[in-house]
C-alpha cells in the first residue's frame, strides 16, 4: 500500500522569504536612494528658485509663455497648461516637470533591472533561490525596493517644492506624477527583465520604452496642446502632466499610471512562472563565427565596443543642437522683449541670438566632454575587467592600447560637435532667415580644445590615479555648473574650467591665442596621462 | 640553451602587503612547468610580472632572454597568455574575440584555430556576455593555442572546464610540448600538473618553497609502506624507534608507516624479519608533497595530517 500525498502548495509558498529579501534589498539600496533623492530634490529646488528670480514679473512670465508655446519648445516642455496666466508654479509643472520625471524613471528602471536581472545574471539569485525562498519573492523584493526609492525621491521632491513657496496641492499633483511615472517604468523594467537574459539589454529595453514615451508625449503635445491629442494619453509622461499641477489640479490621470503599473507587474509575475532561472523569453541573438575583415586592431575594437555609447551621446547632442537651431527665432524675439534677461543672455555685439547660441554651445560642448570622460572610463573598465590584460599580453604597447581608445574618444567628440554645428546652423538658418551655418560650425569648432582638456584630465587621472576615477566626474560636473550658471557663480570660481578661456562664438569675436594654448594644454595632458599609464602597474 | 624563464629574488608589494617576497623560478626551454600554490600565494602576481603588466619592486626577471617590463611588445610576439578569469567583450562573439586577439598579434593560423574550436566543442557564434565561465575559458585557450608562439603562460587555465574538456586540454598541452613549446602552467588541480609537468615549483606566501623535478621532490619526502606481518606487534615496537619512520599505524596484522627516502632500505630490510605476508609501497603523490608544504596552514584550518 502506498499513500499518495498530494501536496497542495499554497499560493503563498511562491512568496516564502519575501520579508527578508525586501529588508536586504532596501538595505543594499539605502545610499543609492539617498543620493538620488537629494540630487533630484536639490536640483528641483535650485531650478524653481532660479525660475522665480529670473521671471519675477508677470510681463517676463508672459513672454516666457509665448516662447514656450512654440512647437520646438513644447516638444521639450509640456502640454502648456496655464499659459494665459503663467505663474512660477505653472512654469515649473510645464517646463521642469518632465525633466524631473525622466531621471526618476531612469532610477526606477535601473533599480528594477539590478534586482531582477543583474542578480540573476551574476548567479546571486541562484543562491538565494536555493534557500527556502519562493519564486516570486525576489521579484517582490526588487519591485518593493524600486517603489520605496521612487516614493522617497518623490516625497523629498515634494518637500523641496514646498520650501520654494509653491502651492501644496499643485506640489502634491506634480510629486504624485513623478512617483507615478517611476512606478510605471519600474513595471516596464520588470517585464523587460523577464524578456532578456542580460541586465544591460533589459535596461536598454527600458530606456527604449522611455524614449518612445517621451516622443509620444512630445508629438502629442505639439499636435494638441493641453493634452488634447490621443498620443499624449499613450505616454506616462502625458498622464503625469495631465494633472494640471498649479493650474487646476485633477488627480484622476494618476490612476491610469497606477493601473498600468499594476498590469505590468502582473504580467511580469506571470512571465516569471513561465521561464527557467537564468534565461530570458527572447532568444539570445548569435554573432558571427568569424570576425569580419574590418574588425582588426585597437581602433576597430574600440569603435565596436563604443558604438552604443557614441551613438547615444551623439544623437543626444545633435538633437539638442537641432532644437536650439529651430528655436533661434523665438529666442531672439523673447530676449528682445525682455531686457531684464540680459544677465542670462549677455548680449554681445552680435545680438541676442548669437549670445543664446554661445551659451547653448557651451552646454553641448560640456556634453561632448562628458562623453569623452565616459570613453576613458570605458578604458578603465577594460582594464579592471582584465580584457585589457588579455590584449596587453599580446604585442600591443601600453601607448597603443590607451592611445587608440583616447584617439577614438577625441575623434568621436569632434565629429559630434561638428555635425551638431552643421545641423544647428541649417535649422537656425531656416528659423532666422539668414545664413548661420558657417558661424555655428565655427562656434562648435572653437570649443574643441576645451573638450580636449576634459578628455586630457580624464586620461591623466587614468594614468596617475586610476582608482580615483570619480574625480573625473567631479571635474565634468564642475565644468558644467560654472559653464551654465555663468551669471550666478562667484568671481574666480570658473578659473579651472577651459570654457572660461574659450571665446564665446558667435557672441564674441574670435581670439586665437587662448584657443591655441588650450589645445596645447589638452595635448600635454593626454601625453602626461599616457606616459603615466606606461609606467604604472596594470591592475585587474 | 638559456632558460625560458629565470626569476630570482623577485619582490612585489601592493601597499603593505608583500605578494612576492624573494621568489625564485626557473623554467627550462621546452618543458611544461607546473606552478602550484593556493589562492593568494602569488601565482597570478608572478605571471603578471612576467607579462610586464606589473613592475617588479626588486629582483631579477628574465623572460625569453629579455626584460619583461622593458621589452614587453617584442617578447609578447613570442608568447601567449591564458588568464584564469576570462572576461570577454560582451558584444563580440567568441569567434570574433579569437580573431581579434589573433590579428592584434599579426594573424593566427586559421586551420589550427578551427581545429581547436572543434576539439574544445566551442560555439564561436555566441556573444561574449552569454558564455558560461567554462566557455569563456575555452575562448581564451583557443586564442592562445592557435597563436604561433614559443611560450605559453597559463594562469589556472582549466578552472570551469568539465572533465572531458580537461582531458582535451591535457592532450593539447602535450602536443604543444611535443612541438617544442615551453609552458608555464599555474594550477591547483594537482592531477593535471602531475599528468603534464616533469618539473614543478610550489609557492607559499610569495616564496618558492619547493622547486625541481617531481622525482627529486618525491625523493625529498616519504614513501608510505603498508605490510601484512606475522609479528606485527614486534614490528610496531621496533620500527617506532627507528629514525626516519613516521606515523606508525597498526590495524590488526597490518602495519602502515611513512618512511623517509634515506631510511627506506633499512626499513625494508628489517621488515623481512617479521614475516612479510603482503607489501605495498607507494611514493608520495603530488598532493602529499603539496600538502606537506602547507602543513602549517592545514593545522590552522583544523586539518591534521593523521586524519587525512
Amino acid at each position: 500500500m502506498s499513500t499518495t500525498t498530494t501536496a497542495v502548495a499554497p499560493r503563498s509558498s511562491e512568496l516564502a522569504g519575501t520579508r527578508g529579501l525586501v529588508r536586504a534589498a532596501l538595505r543594499l539600496d539605502r545610499w543609492r536612494t539617498a543620493i538620488w533623492a537629494v540630487a533630484v530634490a536639490g536640483l528641483t529646488q535650485v531650478s524653481v528658485d532660479a525660475l522665480s528670480r529670473l521671471y519675477s514679473t508677470p510681463e517676463s512670465r508672459a513672454a516666457r509663455a509665448q516662447l514656450i508655446s512654440s512647437p520646438a519648445a513644447t516638444a521639450l516642455a509640456g502640454p502648456g497648461y496655464g499659459l494665459d496666466d503663467y505663474t512660477v508654479g505653472a512654469m515649473t509643472a510645464n517646463e521642469l516637470g518632465l525633466w524631473i520625471m525622466i531621471p526618476v524613471a531612469i532610477m526606477a528602471l535601473l533599480t528594477v533591472t539590478r534586482h531582477l536581472r543583474a542578480a540573476e545574471e551574476d548567479g546571486r539569485l541562484e543562491l538565494v533561490r536555493s534557500a527556502p525562498v519562493g519564486r516570486d519573492a525576489p521579484v517582490v523584493a526588487g519591485l518593493v525596493a524600486a517603489a520605496v526609492a521612487t516614493v522617497v525621491v518623490g516625497g523629498l521632491t515634494f518637500l523641496a517644492l514646498l520650501t520654494t513657496g509653491l502651492d501644496p496641492v499643485g506640489s502634491l499633483a506634480l510629486a504624485g506624477g513623478i512617483v507615478m511615472v517611476g512606478l510605471v517604468f519600474a513595471g516596464i523594467s520588470a517585464v523587460a527583465s523577464q524578456l532578456t537574459a542580460h541586465a544591460r539589454a533589459a535596461s536598454s529595453l527600458g530606456m527604449a520604452a522611455l524614449g518612445v514615451a517621451f516622443l509620444l508625449r512630445a508629438i502629442g503635445d505639439v499636435r494638441g496642446p493641453e493634452s488634447t491629442s490621443v498620443l499624449t494619453w499613450l505616454s506616462p509622461f502625458g498622464w503625469a502632466q495631465a494633472t494640471r499641477a498649479y493650474v487646476d489640479e485633477r488627480f484622476w490621470p494618476l490612476a491610469i499610471g497606477v493601473v498600468a503599473a499594476a498590469v505590468l507587474v502582473a504580467v511580469a509575475f506571470w512571465l516569471v512562472g513561465r521561464r527557467d532561472l537564468g534565461t530570458g523569453l527572447l532568444a539570445e541573438r548569435l554573432g558571427r563565427p568569424r570576425a569580419s575583415a574590418r574588425l582588426s586592431g585597437m581602433v576597430a575594437l574600440t569603435l565596436r565596443r563604443q558604438s552604443g555609447a557614441i551613438a547615444s551621446w551623439g544623437v543626444g547632442i545633435v538633437v539638442m543642437g537641432v532644437f536650439v537651431g529651430l528655436l533661434a527665432n523665438e529666442i531672439v524675439d523673447f530676449v528682445a522683449d525682455q531686457p531684464q534677461l540680459a544677465q542670462m543672455f549677455p548680449t554681445g555685439p552680435n545680438g541676442a541670438a548669437a549670445s543664446a547660441f554661445a551659451l547653448y554651445t557651451v552646454f553641448l560642448a560640456v556634453m561632448a566632454g562628458a562623453y569623452a570622460a565616459t570613453a576613458v572610463g570605458a578604458a578603465r573598465t577594460e582594464e579592471t575587467a582584465t580584457r585589457g590584460a588579455m590584449v596587453l599580453a599580446g604585442p600591443v604597447s601600453r601607448v597603443r592600447w590607451l592611445g587608440s581608445q583616447v584617439g577614438v574618444a577625441a575623434g568621436a567628440a569632434t565629429v559630434m560637435m561638428l555635425v551638431t554645428g552643421v545641423l544647428m546652423g541649417l535649422t537656425a538658418t531656416a528659423s532666422l532667415g539668414e545664413n548661420a551655418v558657417g558661424q555655428l560650425i565655427g562656434a562648435t569648432a572653437v570649443t574643441l580644445p576645451a573638450v580636449g582638456i576634459v578628455l586630457g584630465v580624464a586620461v591623466v587621472v587614468l594614468g596617475v590615479a586610476p582608482r580615483a576615477f570619480g574625480l573625473v566626474w567631479a571635474y565634468v560636473t564642475y565644468v558644467g555648473v560654472v559653464g551654465l550658471f555663468a551669471p550666478l557663480r562667484p568671481d574666480g570660481a570658473d578659473a579651472l574650467s577651459p570654457f572660461t578661456y574659450t571665446p564665446q562664438l558667435p557672441a564674441e569675436a574670435m581670439d586665437w591665442p587662448p584657443v591655441l594654448v588650450l589645445a596645447v594644454i589638452a595635448v600635454a595632458l593626454a601625453t602626461v596621462g599616457l606616459a603615466a599609464f606606461r609606467r604604472r602597474d596594470v591592475v585587474g | 640553451m638559456t632558460d625560458a624563464i629565470a626569476v630570482s629574488g623577485l619582490v612585489k608589494s601592493f601597499g603593505a602587503k608583500r605578494a612576492l617576497d624573494g621568489f625564485d623560478l626557473t623554467v627550462r626551454t621546452g618543458e611544461v612547468h607546473g606552478f602550484l600554490g593556493p589562492n593568494g600565494a602569488g601565482k597570478s602576481t608572478t605571471i603578471r610580472v612576467l607579462l610586464g603588466l606589473l613592475r617588479a619592486d626588486a629582483g631579477d626577471v628574465r623572460l625569453l632572454g629579455g626584460d619583461p617590463w622593458r621589452d614587453a611588445v617584442a617578447l609578447h610576439r613570442r608568447l601567449a597568455y591564458v588568464p584564469g578569469e576570462v572576461n570577454l567583450w560582451p558584444n563580440l562573439s567568441g569567434g570574433e574575440a579569437i580573431d581579434l586577439l589573433g590579428r592584434l598579434r599579426g594573424g593566427l593560423n586559421p586551420a589550427r584555430r578551427d581545429a581547436l574550436i572543434e576539439r574544445f566543442e566551442l560555439d564561436p557564434r555566441i556573444k561574449g556576455r552569454a558564455y558560461s565561465k567554462g566557455n569563456r575559458q575555452k575562448v581564451a585557450l583557443v586564442a592562445a593555442l592557435a597563436a604561433d608562439v614559443e611560450l605559453l603562460l597559463m594562469d589556472e587555465p582549466t578552472s570551469g572546464l568539465d572533465p572531458l574538456m580537461e582531458a582535451v586540454f591535457q592532450q593539447v598541452v602535450q602536443e604543444a610540448a611535443a612541438d617544442g613549446r615551453t609552458v608555464l602552467l599555474s594550477s591547483h588541480i594537482l592531477a593535471e600538473v602531475e599528468a603534464l609537468c616533469r618539473r614543478v615549483t610550489i609557492i607559499r606566501q610569495g616564496r618558492a618553497v619547493q622547486s625541481g623535478s617531481l622525482e627529486e621532490l618525491r625523493s625529498l619526502t616519504r614513501t608510505t609502506v603498508t605490510a601484512g606481518l606475522r609479528d606485527a606487534d614486534d614490528a610496531e615496537r621496533t620500527l617506532a624507534l627507528l629514525d626516519g619512520v613516521h606515523h606508525v599505524q597498526r590495524d590488526d596484522g597490518h602495519l602502515t608507516v611513512d618512511v623517509d627516502t634515506a631510511s627506506l632500505n633499512d626499513v625494508l630490510a628489517r621488515l623481512t624479519g617479521f614475516g612479510v605476508r603482503s607489501l605495498t609501497a607507494h611514493p608520495p603523490t603530488l598532493e602529499d608533497l603539496f600538502l606537506r608544504e602547507y602543513s602549517e596552514e592545514l593545522a590552522t584550518l583544523g586539518v591534521h595530517e593523521e586524519s587525512r
